[in-house]
């Protein structure tokens, strides 16, 4: 306890003395830590959406135009019996008309200039959230798209996937750049920390002359990196907090629309709290790399 | 307390700073090194602070071969052993109190503990009344001093110093001799490397004399 209350007393006088050196590597921290906080920012936001499309997919069963009740009727049964579907709705042809004049109406003139009507029938079905994990949307999915009477089926798990995968190479890239971003902070708290061990040579000599333990010797150094990453890493959190008040404040309902109708909202304060102590292992391992050239 | 046995260190191709160095030191002893520069004094001292491994032979002080310590062990034998150094190495900017109660702090003291023995150790160097005053404040007399009070800090049974007297004036310097006498009565036994033989003649105790590495003359003092 006492090496620990040496070390961040010690920690932080070096980081007061240190001056422009220490700012220099809180900014760098800042800078990786706002990158890797500005890609959860994203994600965050885009996962909330997609956890509302999960919840409200649904798939399509597009119907031939010379269907017969009787087929109909088969394929309802079908996603009626299989426990996977929450709920269905017919679609008819004159309705599905309806529904692209009311949804595209820049697009009504066109559509007024169509002769026959163009719009399969088709029944939408909901899907229980469950049967997407256990299989049953897929097998069902298969089943459907066999009967007669049906032309095409669509799901709108192909799409969510995609957006989903989409998402991942998006988030991997933005690891790989704030992991080289990080390992840059750590490096440059390393330099950092080094200067201050310089400056404190004396001192180390006389600490390993009088026979005080590593924890004595190194410790300061550690809690120096730590304290650099996690004053880093507030000043991130700040900066993407204060540039999401200005996005919101300017562009808010843009952004609503954007995201479909979910609002836009800040990280929650345990990705905060992540990304703070993100900084400090950052800094840390900064600080420990500087302090194995005390002894 | 101290025993080497065929101690030798080599420095470079051929260069021997120490060479089948056999001497005994006994508990509570007060012992002069002296010879001329590069005799080997400071090199010997070194060693017995585990700065630097020697090449070849054994120390053994109060019934540890040095060889044998681990980390922690080091640690441990150097926190019963005292220092003081020709150009004091103490901290600039550090107070006098602050630099006496750092190398207990260092070893994980209680800071009342700390207080209690630094305002000790002050007293008994007379320097109570500079405690908060910084070591460029201080004359050479009294930054020597200060690092004497240092090197009592955690009660050691040995004091190693090495040149203590090189940067003062004669009065001075049998001044400091003067303390190292009276901490040498209270039973901690003292090695002082020293080149000042007039020095070792005002002070009356045994003197070893070393020249390239090896013992050349050992003088059993008349106590003064």
């Amino acid at each position: 306890m006492r090496a620990f209350d040496y070390a961040f007393r010690q920690g932080w006088a070096s980081l007061r003395r240190g001056g422009g050196s220490t700012l220099f590597a809180v900014v760098a921290i800042a800078l990786a830590m706002s990158v890797l906080g500005a890609l959860l920012l994203v994600t965050w936001n885009v996962e909330r959406l997609l956890a509302r499309w999960t919840t409200s997919a649904e798939f399509s069963v597009y119907l031939r135009d010379d269907a017969t009740s009787e087929q109909r009727g088969v394929i309802e049964a079908l996603v009626d019996q299989s426990g996977a579907a929450a709920g269905r709705d017919y679609v008819s042809k004159e309705q599905a008309l309806v529904r692209f004049r009311t949804e595209f109406a820049e697009l009504a003139s066109t559509a007024a200039g169509i002769g026959d009507n163009p719009f399969p029938a088709s029944i939408e079905v909901r899907m229980q959230a469950a049967a997407e994990a256990d299989g049953r949307a897929d097998a069902l999915l298969k089943k459907v798209a066999t009967l007669p009477g049906v032309s095409d089926v669509r799901y709108d798990r192909a799409w969510l996937a995609k957006v989903g995968a989409g998402l991942n190479a998006l988030r991997r890239a933005g690891g790989v750049l704030a992991l080289l971003m990080a390992v840059a902070a750590a490096v440059t708290v390393a330099a950092v920390v080094r200067l201050g061990l310089h400056a404190r040579r004396e001192e180390l000599e006389i600490m390993q002359l009088v026979g005080a333990s590593l924890a004595f010797i190194r410790g300061p150094f550690v809690a120096e990196g730590l304290l650099q990453g996690g004053f880093g890493a507030v000043a991130a959190v700040l900066l993407l907090w204060g540039g999401f008040s200005v996005a919101s404040a300017s562009w808010g309902p843009q952004l609503t629309a954007a995201l479909e109708g979910v609002d836009p909202q800040f990280l929650p304060a345990r990705f905060c709290a992540l990304l703070v102590a993100g900084g400090m292992v950052v800094g840390g391992v900064g600080g420990f790399a500087a302090s194995r050239h005390a002894v | 307390m101290i025993t080497t046995h065929r101690l030798s260190k080599l420095y470079g191709r051929g260069l021997y700073a120490l060479r089948d160095l056999t001497i005994t030191v006994g508990k509570g002893e007060f012992v002069f090194l002296t010879g001329p520069s590069g005799a080997g004094k400071s090199t010997l001292l070194r060693l017995l602070l585990m700065k630097e491994r020697p090449n070849e032979g054994e120390i053994i002080v109060n019934g540890h071969n040095l060889a044998n310590l681990s980390r922690s062990e080091i640690q441990e034998y150097r926190r019963g052993i005292g220092f003081v150094f020709q150009d004091f190495k103490l901290i600039q900017r550090r107070t006098v109190l602050e630099n006496i109660s750092f190398v207990s702090e260092v070893i994980g003291v209680a800071p009342a503990q700390q207080r209690r023995r630094a305002f000790q150790v002050l007293k008994w160097v007379g320097l109570q009344h500079r405690m908060n005053a910084y070591p460029q404040e201080l004359s050479g007399g009294e930054q020597q001093r200060i690092s004497i009070a240092r090197a009592l800090m955690n009660d050691p049974a040995l004091l190693l110093a090495d040149e203590p007297t090189g940067n003062l004036d004669p009065d001075l310097s049998l001044e400091i001799m003067n303390l190292f006498r009276e901490i040498n009565a209270g039973g901690t036994t003292v090695l002082i490397a020293t080149h000042d033989r007039e020095l070792i003649r005002l002070v009356g105790r045994r003197s070893i004399t070393l020249d390239q590495g090896r013992i050349v003359e050992v003088a059993e003092g008349m106590r003064a």
